[in-house]
């Protein structure tokens, strides 16, 4: 059975790195150790600290900076039709120096073109973006996305951003034009309701609770309706609350849709036909339960596999998604609905109009 | 089919509702401002709340997000509880409606016959 892995994370070795695509001033400040990356507010607790003990990095992060090692560890292995390169370096998370934050964004793209998209068809590559300006992301995204393996927007998920809101329009504008579509990601910033919990489990159990958000922050603010051709992917987020989001959510609409006219279809009709959620980690539960809540959810449609390599709660594609599950439903799951997400059909991307390229 | 008469034409107005009886059942009847009269049934298809509690309103529409424009002025019946929009035009809710929850007024034919209100049912 072919499989799609919606969520795998390079890295570079070091900051460093990106210093030979930057511009100065930048590059200068990242080459002498003015800024040397994010650091999670949090000891990882797993034995691989963060990553699979598997999988050990050079500097000793959570990450992985060697194609080679990917390659063998995870594209061959389990022959992956398309492993789907997602970071985990995420500029959003600098809540100033805007242009630092937007330079470095470019250069960690050029730096994932070289390193890795280069290296291999199999990856699906994500533009990375500086949020907090949503001008420049645009701008961003228009460059990157004449490369053909480039599919979508990451967005990160960080502790103040909902991004419903009209300011972040230029982002979806430019995805629009680019026929790109955006996934959610979450980071070291993301919390939960009351923030990110006193402990390491805590606040990865509270990491679905910072994506239901995202959701329903678009579906109210209109971006599912002014972008009919996009579709949003949440990776990583947790997918057994989709059901009480849209339930929810329909009921909310009914009752209160006189102040958000512009909302045309129900909440949960979007979130069937356009919203898809990775299934890694998964919950495991049974088949019979896989199934429940693909009932609930009225479609098996919205599932796609992840295996969050290298990161330790890894999902095997031959153990997490159960092999009790209908044959056509776990080949969806693990294959066709990311492969349709992706449009990964018969027509290469380089084929489809791009209004970008055309103005 | 019955023939009810339930109430005198100008105790229906724009923008009002009227609840009549015929026998147990509550029905609501309001006047469109085209000046024909409704006559729904009393209960809302969702939980059953006294729709004679309800309000006759306009509605909103938008195009893009905070521009709403208003209109469709007393043909909107809205139930008293949950809020839920209906057009006195058709019955029909003003959201799109889902196979599992399907929702509508039930529409009674009207008749006036002199200064009296005629509902068939």
């Amino acid at each position: 059975m072919r499989v799609l892995d919606a969520d795998v994370h390079e890295s570079f070795g070091s900051i460093k790195d990106l210093a030979p695509y930057l511009p100065e001033p930048y590059r200068g400040w990242i080459a002498s150790g003015a800024w040397r990356g994010f650091s999670q507010p949090f000891a990882y607790t797993s034995p691989g600290l963060g990553n699979r003990a598997d999988v050990r990095s050079k500097d000793g992060s959570a990450s992985v900076s060697d194609y080679g090692q990917m390659r063998d560890q995870l594209l061959d292995p389990y022959d992956l039709g398309h492993a789907v390169l997602t970071g985990y370096f995420y500029p959003t998370g600098l809540k100033l120096q805007y242009g630092l934050a937007t330079a470095l964004a470019a250069a960690y793209n050029d730096y994932v073109a070289e390193h890795w998209l280069a290296k291999d068809k199999r990856f699906i590559g994500s533009v990375q973006i500086n949020a907090r300006d949503p001008d420049a992301a645009a701008r961003e995204i228009d460059r990157m996305a004449a490369h053909p393996q480039v599919r979508q927007v990451l967005l990160p998920v960080v502790d103040d951003i909902a991004y419903g809101h009209p300011q972040y329009r230029p982002i979806f504008e430019a995805a629009n034009r680019n026929r790109l579509m955006v996934a959610f990601h979450h980071t070291t910033f993301a919390q939960g309701p009351y923030g990110m919990g006193l402990h390491y489990m805590e606040r990865h159990a509270l990491l679905p609770l910072a994506m239901m958000p995202q959701i329903i922050s678009l579906i109210c603010n209109g971006v599912f309706d002014a972008y009919p051709n996009l579709r949003f992917m949440v990776l990583e987020g947790g997918f057994s609350w989709l059901p009480h989001v849209m339930w929810r959510l329909d009921r909310e609409y009914r009752q209160g849709r006189i102040e958000v006219p512009w909302i045309k279809k129900l909440p949960s009709q979007h979130c069937r036909e356009r919203l898809r959620l990775s299934t890694q980690p998964t919950e495991d539960i049974t088949g019979d339960q896989w199934m429940k809540l693909i009932d609930l959810m009225g479609t098996d449609d919205v599932l796609v596999f992840s295996t969050d390599y290298p990161h330790f709660d890894f999902d095997d594609p031959n153990a997490a998604i159960p092999r009790s599950l209908p044959e056509t439903t776990r080949e969806k799951i693990l294959w066709r609905n990311g492969a349709e997400f992706y449009d990964l059909g018969d027509a290469p991307k380089s084929e489809r109009p791009l209004e970008a390229a055309a103005e | 089919m019955a023939r009810h008469s339930v109430c005198k034409v100008h105790d229906v107005a724009v923008g009002a509702l009227t609840e009549v009886k015929v026998g147990r059942s509550p029905i609501v009847l309001s006047r469109l401002p085209s000046g024909e009269i409704r006559a729904v049934g009393g209960r809302c298809p969702h939980q059953g709340a006294a729709l004679r509690h309800g309000c006759v309103s306009g509605t909103t529409g938008a195009d893009r997000p905070n521009e709403l424009t208003y209109g469709c002025e007393g043909e909107i019946l809205r139930c008293p509880w949950h809020g839920f929009e209906f057009s006195l035009r058709d019955g029909l809710p003003t959201t799109p409606d889902s196979e599992g929850l399907a929702l509508r007024l039930r529409l009674y034919e009207v008749e006036v016959e002199g200064d009296e209100v005629v509902v068939v049912t």
